[in-house]
This record gives structure tokens, sequence and C-alpha cells, in this order.
């Protein structure tokens, strides 16, 4: 039984042999002799950093840089990928006439996570290759050991070294200058990470655990109260409805009781110049809907109202107006699923359409009809002449 | 910190220096030559050649700027492992003057008006405008013009000829100072604060006056960070190139040892990647804004005979050199490092000729060739005869600076 024959040499209950040095030369000398005896599970405390100290140790260059490399590499493809199976793939959405997916733009964030998860490799893979965090170590029961992080500096041999045995090590290490060798016991029952920390440790992560349960929680419940405000802006104050009357005990805006001054006689807002002139109502003076268009009839206007019509009308009524566009395509696929009812919006090609004077289109585009609403403060009247215009020109390029 | 320490090597070799200045004297003659000839046969007024001129003189100013701001850096910042190398830095810096002769030749462009009505005269189209872009230039003229011009360039060259000057002298009396005197290293680091600030003002204005203004309507208000980045980098690959020349003539070959040699390659690598973020940050604004009047000088380098180049630009200049020089292996083997310095001062070049060449007939044609390769080893030949002079017989070390022993005893670790 090799085993228990070594054992023998080895008190179970011992973790090694400490040696104090007064000075980095004689910390130094005495790393290269442990080094070259062959002695593998030692380390050496020091005080502050000492350059040259690990090449002394022979320890061995640090496996760290791959890491970094990797992850960064990682973060580098979780970058582009990212970016683009959003931006070409799921969802395509044309912003500002740029490519879905051009490598420009995405280089930041490619660049941005490329250094996030280095730097994450870096950080914790340090913490881990070091064996950390390790929250007690048997040296701490050494008193003299408190001055490793003050003005002495130390090399601690381990007894599971395999050429460690206590008497020979002890002696091996006095002989290198060390102005004292201890022993090391194992105390007894301080093993472990305290009590008060391991608690705190559970409840934090338990607490921890707690937003995303709720987050959950209100994702998959339904409730009728409106969500909590957290933050209110200025979302509540009092004020008052245009036109209304308004009287706040104390404290009146207007001894009439107004809200707001009406005009004064004969007052024109700006803009409204020309109120009541065909030009803004479609009708002419008897009130009949105007036959012809109020403006030069021009390739301007045309083009005009071509990007208006595709703007404003296309989404519902399609861009060759017949009443097909993405709106009713969309909504017809759900009226499908039974979650709404759907009514297809005008065709703009039928008959009926084509039929009526140019300014009852102009008057509808204005006020709205039945599901449709007034485009009036939307769509300036001369651009909406300029799609009465185009839509002209659209009718009569699909008749036959 | 014990001062007069005892170097184990040579650290002067005049005989090494005048070899070196007499190789120099010998390329340049024959790449200037070489390139005047082919200049003069083009028998377009000297357009090519002095396109492919600036392009050559631009990378050697780059260096010695670089080595300017290296110099001050490494003051500003106390910094003790480029002790032994500052030298060969401070010596480049010295080649200023002789960068002032060389810049000479431009009085022929600037004074004269030939011919290439279309472009705008010879080199600086601003000088006479023409064309579409007349308005616009015009508005500039309160900066672009041709005194004002004149007086900014001697004011450049009398400017870093002085501060070199000035680094390199503090240095020199540091060497026969007495024992413990460090007044003169403590005025050079005294200086280099405010000469910090004064070399980032003049060598932006100098890359906007030299380079930028060869496209007078366009502007881009990092390029004279991108110029500065391509410097630096450029004078850390210099000084690699010049410390192994040293070693292989056994000079200085121990103070300058792996560990030094380790510290510029990672120097170099930083300014590999600012390089490529500076050039990326000027790209990509650009491009995302999308405005006629700035992405126009991009345009010019995207049409069919530039693309390859500038992929080339994007490839040779970040990815390969990055991949080359990020090991920590390569850059503790003098030979492989040697290897990256040299195409880095290649690469330099290339980005250089990159800003010039296009701008000869707005990206019509790949109007670079042997012309440009003759003006290179010219201009190199020059400043390598330049930098040797500066050198002579003076020590390749400074002997007695407060941070030598630092500097010799450094280690990455």
């Amino acid at each position: 039984m090799r085993r228990s024959i070594e054992m023998s040499h080895t008190d179970p209950k011992l973790h090694g042999v400490l040696a104090e040095f007064e000075d980095v030369g004689s910390l130094m000398a005495a790393s290269r002799q442990v080094r070259d005896f062959g002695y593998t599970k030692w380390d050496a405390h020091t005080p502050f950093p000492v350059h040259g100290l690990d090449e002394a140790m022979g320890v061995k260059p640090t496996r760290l840089p791959w890491l970094v490399l990797i992850c960064g590499a990682t973060g580098l493809c979780i970058g582009f990928l990212l970016q683009w199976w959003t931006n070409a793939v799921d969802y395509p959405f044309r912003i500002s006439g740029k490519p879905f997916f051009s490598l420009g733009p995405a280089t930041p964030i490619m660049f941005e996570l490329t250094i996030l998860l280095s730097s994450f490799a870096a950080f914790f893979g340090m913490l881990i290759i070091n064996g950390m965090p390790r929250w007690y170590s048997p040296l701490f029961s050494i008193a003299r050991f408190k001055r490793a992080t003050d003005d002495r500096f130390f090399i601690a041999i381990e007894a599971k070294d395999p050429s460690f045995e206590e008497s020979r090590t002890t002696e091996f290490l006095a002989g290198l200058g060390a102005s004292a060798v201890e022993r090391v016991p194992i105390p007894e029952g301080r093993q472990v990470s305290p009590q008060w920390l391991r608690t705190s440790a559970w409840i934090g992560l338990g607490l921890l655990s707690l937003p995303p349960v709720l987050a959950i929680e209100a994702r998959y419940s339904v409730d009728s109260e409106p969500p909590i405000h957290i933050v209110p802006n200025m979302d509540w104050q009092p004020m008052v409805k245009a036109q209304s009357e308004f009287r706040l005990e104390g404290s009146p805006i207007f001894s009439t009781g107004r809200s707001m001054r009406p005009d004064p006689e004969g007052v024109v807002a700006r803009g409204e110049e020309a109120a009541g002139t065909p030009f803004l109502t479609g009708k002419d003076a008897s009130g009949a809907w105007l036959s012809g268009i109020p403006a030069d009839k021009d390739a301007a206007l045309m083009e005009r109202g071509q990007e208006r019509f595709g703007i404003f009308c296309s989404a519902c009524h399609g861009q060759s107006g017949k009443g097909d566009g993405l709106v009713h395509q969309r909504a017809t696929e759900l009226a499908g699923s039974g979650k709404s009812i759907w009514v297809q919006p005008t065709d703009l090609i039928s008959e009926a359409i084509v039929a009526k004077p140019p300014g009852e289109i102009f008057g509808t585009i204005t006020d709205g009809i039945r599901n449709m609403p007034g485009y009036r403060s939307q769509i300036p009247a001369d651009d909406r002449w300029a799609i009465v215009f185009y839509l002209q020109a659209l009718q009569r390029a699909q008749q036959n | 910190m014990s001062h007069s320490v005892q170097l184990e090597d040579r650290i002067q070799d005049g005989q090494v220096t005048a070899k070196a200045a007499k190789i120099g004297l010998a390329l340049a003659l024959v790449g200037l030559g070489g390139a005047a000839a082919l200049g003069s046969a083009e028998g377009d007024h000297w357009r090519l050649f002095f396109h492919a001129y600036l392009a050559a003189f631009s990378w050697a100013l780059a260096i010695c700027i670089g080595g300017l701001m290296f110099v001050i850096i490494q003051h500003l910042v106390n910094a003790h492992w480029s002790v032994t190398v500052r030298r060969i830095a401070e010596y480049t810096t010295n080649a200023m003057p002789w960068m002032g002769v060389l810049a000479l030749p431009f009085l022929y462009p600037i004074l004269t008006h030939h011919g290439a009505e279309e472009f705008g005269g010879l080199l600086w189209p601003w000088l006479h405008p023409h064309g579409d872009h007349q308005a616009l230039i015009e508005h500039k003229s309160a900066w672009l013009n041709r005194d004002f011009f004149l007086i900014r360039l001697v004011a450049y060259f009398v400017l870093w000829s002085a501060i070199a000057k000035y680094f390199l002298k503090r240095s020199l009396e540091q060497d026969v100072a007495p024992e413990g005197d460090y007044a003169p290293t403590m005025r050079a680091k005294k200086m280099s604060a405010p000469m910090v600030i004064v070399m980032a003002l003049t060598l932006s204005f100098a890359a906007f006056d030299l380079l930028m203004s060869l496209a007078p309507e366009w502007f881009s208000t990092i390029f004279g960070v991108y110029f500065f980045a391509g410097g630096f980098r450029s004078i850390m690959a210099w000084i690699i190139i010049c410390a192994l020349f040293l070693r292989r003539n056994r000079v200085a070959d121990r103070s300058i040892h792996v560990e030094h040699y380790h510290d510029l390659g990672k120097f170099m690598f930083a300014f590999i990647i600012f390089w490529a973020y500076i050039a990326f940050s000027q790209f990509m604004l650009i491009w995302y804004a999308n405005i006629p009047e700035e992405t126009g000088w991009f345009g010019i380098r995207r049409t069919e005979a530039w693309m390859p180049a500038t992929w080339f630009l994007v490839l040779g200049n970040f990815f390969i050199p990055f991949l080359g020089v990020i090991s920590r292996h390569v850059k503790r083997n003098t030979k492989l490092l040697g290897f990256w310095a040299c195409y880095m001062l290649f690469i330099e070049w290339v980005d250089m000729t990159w800003l010039v060449m296009p701008q000869l007939d707005h990206g019509a044609t790949f109007s670079v060739g042997i012309i440009n390769i003759l003006a290179l080893v010219g201009v190199a030949g020059f400043l390598i005869f330049a930098v040797a002079r500066a050198a002579g017989n003076r020590p390749l070390v400074p002997l007695r600076d407060p941070l030598l022993a630092q500097s010799l005893a450094f280690k990455n670790s």
C-alpha cells in the first residue's frame, strides 16, 4: 500500500511549512533554490508586486491570453451575428435608404463586444485561474504571516507537494536564509467560508431572482389596473380644455370664466388666409364640387402628388389605388384568424370614384369618409390637390 | 537610485553612422534623381512627380513628427523603460532641418503656374481654383492662400527643428553633467508639457496643409490625428529598425535588450490599433452622414481603379499587422519584430500614397508606378543620411539619464 507509506511521512493535520524572509533579495534567491530543488506546490507571498519573481519561482507563462483571444473573437462574432440577424434577417427595416446590413456601422458594436468579452475573460479568467475567490487559507492562523501585507516576504511549501517531508523541508528552508521557519497546521473547523458570508450570499441570490420572477409574472398575467407610473414627469397637472368654462376657487384665469380668449372680430389665423375659398373647400361659390384642379397642373405637382400619395394613401389604398395596401393585407390576415373584422378600403380605380369630380375627392381627403379619417391637419391643401392630380393620372393609366 | 551606470557595451560608433550616411546619400541621389528623370519625361510639368514626391515626403515627415511626439511624451510621463531607445528618436527628430531642405522643391508648384487647369495646377488645387468648387475654395482663402501657406510651412519646420534641437541638447548636456546634477533632464521634462500641445496643434495643421488641402473642398477634423497615428506607429517601427541595425554592428546591443524590443513592439501594436480606430472613425461618420461634400473624397478612392488599393489599406494597415504582432513571442523575437517594423514603414508609405495619389486625376486611374518607388527610396535614403549625420560619433544611449539604471533593469512580467 504505497499510499499508507506516504501518509506515514506526513501529518494529515499539517498544511505545510512557512518561511519568513526579511528582504526581496533573499526571497528571490530562496525562490530560485526552491524552484531548482523541484518543489511544485508552493507559493511566495509579498507585500507588493516583485518584478522577476515569477521567473525566479519558475511560474509557467499564463494561458490567460489565449482565453482572452477566444472570448474576444466570440464577442466579435456575437456582435456581427446580432446585428446581421436582427437587421437583415429577422426584421428588415429600411432606414434613411441605408442597406439593411452594412459592415461599417456594425463595426462599433462588434468592436465594443470584442472589448467587453475580452475584458470579462481577462478579469474573471484571472480570478478563476488564480483559484479565486478563496475565503480562507490555513496560513491566516500564523500570527507572523500578517506581515505579508506589510514588510515581510514569505515562502510557503505545502504538505501536498510530492517532495515534502516535514523535517527535511523545514531544514531546507532554514538553510535558505529564512529569518524564521514555522509549521502551518490545518486548524479545526475553519476550512470553509464564514457562515455569515454564505447566508448573505444565498439571501442575495434569492433577492436577485426576484426581478425576473416579477417580470415573468407580469408578462403572463392580466391586470385591470393601469401600469405603475414610476416617473410622473408632468403627466398630471391642472389644465384647462380649450373653449371650456374654468373657475378655480380663488384663482380665476380670466374674469369671464373662459379658459381662452376669443379671437377679436375679423382676425385671420396664419396659414388660413385662404379660408373659405374654393382652394380650401373644394367647392365653388354655389356650393358645387369643383370640376377642375385649382393649381398649375405640371410635372412638379404630379411628382409631389405621387410622393404624398405614397406616404399617406398607399398604406391602405395600395400603390396602384386598388384598395389593396399593406394595412389591408395585414388586416385581412388578422380578420381571417378571427381577431378582428375588416372592410376593404375603397378601390380608387372603380367607376364610381372615377366619376366623382376632383373637388369631391379633395373634400374626402380633407374631411374623411366612413372609416377614413380627415387629413386636413396632416396634409396641406396644395398637397391634397397634388394627390388628387396624381390620382387622376393613376385612374387614367389603369382604364382600358 | 544610483545614477552612474556602467554600460557593458559600445554605445557610439562614428564609423557605422558615417557608413550609413554614405549609403543613405547614395540612395537619395539614385532615388530622387531617378524620380526626377521619370517626372520630367512625363511631360506634365512635373505634376506626377510632385504628387509622388509629396507622398514620399509625408512618409518621412510622419516618422520625424512621430519621433518628436515620442520624445516629448516619454519626458512628459517620466517613462523609464524607453530611456535607452530615446536617443535614437532624438537623433531622428534632428533630421527635421533636413526635412525643411527636402521641402524646398515644393516652392516650384507653389510659386509657378503651369497647365493642368482642369485640376487647378500642379499640386495643391486651391492655389489656382478652377471649376465647380471655385466658390467653396475662395471661401477658405483666408487660410488657404499662397503667402500665408508659405509662412506656415517655414514656421512649421523652424519650430519643429527648434523643438527637436532643444530636447537633444538637454539630453546631450545630461551626458556630461556632473554626478547628481539632473538639471538638463528636469528642464526637458518641464518643457515637455507645453510642447506636447504645440506639437499636437502644429502637426494637425501641417497635415491639413500638406495633405488634406490636396482636396480643398473636403474637410475632416480628425485628419491631423490620423496623420499622427500613422506617424507614431512609424517611429516605433523606425526605432526598432535602427536598434536592430546598431545591434548588427554591435553597438548598444546590451543596453537595448529584448525587453525594450518587446515594449517597442507593444507600442507599435497599440498604434496599429489606434490608426485603425481613427481611420475607421473618419470613414464611418462620413459614410453615415452621407453628405456630398464629404463623401467625394472617399468616392475617388472607391473607384474601379482605386478600390483594390483601398481594400489593401484596410487589410494591410490593420488586420494583417494586428494578427502579425499580437503575439508576445513575435515581439520578443528580433527577427520577426524587425520584419514587421519594415512592413509597418512600408504600409505607412502605402497610406500616404493612398492619401495623395488619387488626387492626381480624381481616382480615374491607378496612378502609382516606379516613380513612387524611386521617390520613396530617395526620401528614405535622405532620411537615413540626415539621421546618421545627427547621430555622428555621439553616444546612442543617454549615459547619465537619472532613469537609465531602471531602463537597463527593466523587465516585462
